[in-house]
């Protein structure tokens, strides 16, 4: 068991910061994603984790101790690869048992540990099928196994369940929530799925272009972006960030279409961001109805209001008729601020 | 323009069915879905609407003419792939020029409608670029550009956004719909996954294992699906069933939960059509989201298994008397897992379902 220390590494592919002045530190035991789209970072923190790239500034510690000079073997992180790579002529029990023929550990010795993570996942019903006859959710089982048998001092998952269908997908991430709480191990998870990194992590780093911009729970960086970059990351449908005109209580969003009713507005804001379901529609006609999308418990409205294209994310199968004009209204205590260079404004004290 | 009709439709590969019977039709102007999981038929329905596979026995109609002994090339169809199929030697430009170039367009038409659809589908700034170098979103704008450009009275797509990434994949749900809204070209798009189904059919066609489950608009397959598969298929989480013995008492018609619970009354007319079917061994249905939290005995007795917050959502995954199920709940609520709760669903979306045949009781 370990926490996972970074101070101010970086790593440089040719012209590329792949990783520029990252800092953070995963507590033991803690389930942690790094969180960003794609080129910004994640795949290359876990491989310095591993201690398959070398930093080329910053140390990496493990339980405080520098880990920067020891290699990957004796680091004992386990990984789970993407497409948990099980070996399809193996039974589950040949894959789990693999990483420890590799390292000729006796029979006695493999026995014991097959029946002790077997247990703690649940498989040891499953041990002698191959993976071709196992569930999407037992071969995952099965892929922490084989990571697990080795007593790593923490385990990594790159992207383990992206090419599983949405619905699979739901279902297998709670599944490893719930392995996770089990086994008490540090996790340390990389997605570019926001929905399953606010789902799964006790922890969030959100990432751009090699470095963090925000760390937290998943709720407080919901609730309290830092910026306009890692708001519009994360939510679905994303966030309207939309110009604000005009100063002081006057202003107003959307070229002018939307009154925000006596919201203060801190000064040094220039954008103003309102989550879709934060955004009520009423009678009026502030904006046009654009798009109407039903989900059955949610409706989808999307708006042309000035320049700006909006979007309001409705309970329930509301009559909302395309192409007709509606009234905007959004809660004041539910907008993020957000000066020039993108960073949030704090909400005035009133 | 065109309406699309299939009558009696089967096809078989060696000793695989992949269409049972299948009647469908399209309407002239209409945006329909073609939804299930992999291996549903739904690409097969697709590829013979194409001509790309010519069915076992039935026939194909486009408007009242049959086309099914047409080829592929003279039917008229605008066909997207799920891997783009783009010329990567072309630019842009070129590529979204190609099919009217091979129709005999003039220069000047072309310049206009390449011009329209390229501001359309936000593609002006690439215009000029090569397409071997282009970022998936954009091959996907690109692929649906050079389709649409020659206005083909039917439009196919088979899983289009499925390589892009989601965010992208929320906006080209709107642009479709909005596209398809504006030019009114009869579209038929195959995809596994309900979201996008929901979001941008007029009508979705729900199939599963060679067989056409429902049609019907998203709210209507999502308010009365036909029977279990596609009740647990629509909407995300799906709908939970729990195991029920429907009783009489007092003149009141019961849905026993047994262990899970208290037993609920149903509703007048859910009642009327249960008794009209003479249902008693039953799943008793509802949406994740119209759940409510009661007092002791009043509802159904689940253990809280794992709680999920996804933004300003609450999946609350729950245990009834050995059946999982889902709660939707908007903000934080008052439940813990290992907890005991009590769920009460709202009346007015019960759904009853026969547990023999799997089919609707009443409504649908």
């Amino acid at each position: 068991m370990a926490a996972i220390e970074f101070r101010s590494v970086s790593k440089r592919f040719g012209k590329t910061m792949a990783v520029d002045d990252v800092s953070f530190r995963i507590e033991d035991g803690e389930f942690f994603c790094f969180f960003g789209p794609p080129l910004s970072g994640k795949s290359t923190i876990l491989r310095l984790i591993l201690g398959l790239e070398r930093p080329d500034a910053g140390e990496i510690l493990f339980d405080g101790r520098p880990v920067t000079e020891v290699g990957p073997a004796e680091r004992n992180v386990a990984m789970v690869f993407q497409n948990l790579a099980l070996f399809p002529h193996l039974t589950a029990r040949g894959n789990v048992e693999f990483p420890l023929r590799e390292r000729k550990v006796d029979a006695a010795t493999m026995a014991r540990r097959v029946a002790e993570v077997a247990e703690k996942l649940h498989i040891g019903h499953i041990l002698n099928k191959l993976p071709a006859h196992l569930s999407g959710g037992e071969r995952q089982r099965v892929a922490i196994a084989r990571a697990l048998v080795r007593d790593p001092v923490a385990y990594l998952m790159d992207d383990p369940i992206s090419a599983l269908d949405a619905r699979l997908r739901e279902e297998t991430r709670v599944e490893l929530k719930r392995i996770q709480t089990e086994l008490g191990r540090t996790l340390i998870y990389v997605t570019h799925d926001q929905e399953e990194a606010m789902s799964i992590a006790d922890r969030m780093a959100v990432l751009e272009a090699g470095r963090i911009r925000q760390i937290g729970t998943p709720t407080d960086v919901y609730d309290r972006p830092e910026s306009d970059y890692v708001a519009r990351l994360l939510g679905s449908p994303m966030i309207n960030i939309l110009e604000a005109v005009g100063e002081g209580p006057q202003v107003r969003l959307a070229g002018g279409a939307i009154a925000l009713d006596g919201a203060a507005v801190p000064a040094g804001t220039v954008r103003v961001g309102v989550r879709p379901e934060n955004l009520a529609l009423r009678e009026g006609s502030d904006a046009t109805v654009y798009e109407v999308e039903p989900l059955g418990s949610f409706t989808v409205v999307t708006l042309t209001a000035g320049d700006e294209r909006l979007r309001a994310l409705l309970r329930g199968q509301p009559q909302v008729v395309p192409d007709s004009r509606v009234g905007l209204h959004v809660d004041p205590a539910k907008l993020h601020f957000f000066a020039e260079d993108g960073r949030r404004v704090a909400a005035s004290a009133a | 323009m065109s309406s699309i009709h299939l009558k009696a439709l089967t096809k078989s590969f060696g000793n695989f069915e992949a269409i049972k019977q299948m009647d469908l039709m399209v309407r002239d102007g209409e945006f329909l879905a073609l939804l299930g999981p992999s291996g549903c038929g739904k690409s097969t329905t697709m590829n013979i609407i194409a001509g790309m596979e010519a069915p076992s026995t039935g026939r194909v109609f486009f408007d009242e003419r049959d086309v099914s002994d047409v080829p592929m090339t003279r039917r008229g169809v605008g066909f997207v792939f799920q891997n783009y199929a783009i010329f990567t030697h072309m630019n842009v430009r070129a590529n979204l020029a190609y099919g009217l170039r091979m129709r005999g367009v003039g220069p000047a038409e072309i310049d206009r409608r390449v011009a329209a659809i390229a501001e359309f589908l936000q593609l002006t700034p690439f215009l000029d670029q090569p397409s071997a170098k282009l970022s998936v979103n954009i091959l996907q704008r690109l692929a649906i550009g050079r389709s649409a450009i020659v206005e083909p009275a039917i439009f196919l797509l088979d899983e289009p956004l499925s390589n892009v990434d989601a965010a992208f994949r929320a906006v080209m749900r709107t642009e479709l719909k909005h596209l398809q809204r504006q030019f009114k070209q009869t579209m038929v798009y195959v995809t596994h996954d309900q979201l996008e189904a929901m979001t941008m059919a007029d009508r979705i066609a729900v199939m599963d294992h060679g067989v056409l489950q429902q049609v019907g608009t998203p709210l209507e397959v999502y308010n009365n699906p036909a029977n279990i598969f596609v009740a647990r298929f629509i909407g995300s989480p799906g709908m939970n069933l729990v195991p029920a013995t429907l009783v009489e008492r007092d003149g009141a018609l019961l849905a026993d939960l047994g262990a899970a619970g208290a037993s609920r009354p149903l509703e007048a007319g859910l009642a009327a059509a249960a008794r009209a079917a003479g249902a008693r061994e039953v799943w008793f249905g509802f949406r994740p989201e119209g759940v409510n939290l009661a007092a002791d005995g009043q509802g159904l007795a689940v253990t809280i298994t794992f709680l999920e917050r996804i933004g300003s959502r609450t999946i609350v995954h729950f245990d009834a008397a050995g059946t999982a199920g889902k709660a939707v709940f908007e903000n934080d609520v008052p439940l813990a897992a290992g907890t005991v709760a009590q769920l009460v669903p709202a009346d007015a979306l019960v759904r009853l379902f026969d547990r023999q045949s799997g089919l609707a009781i009443g409504g649908a």
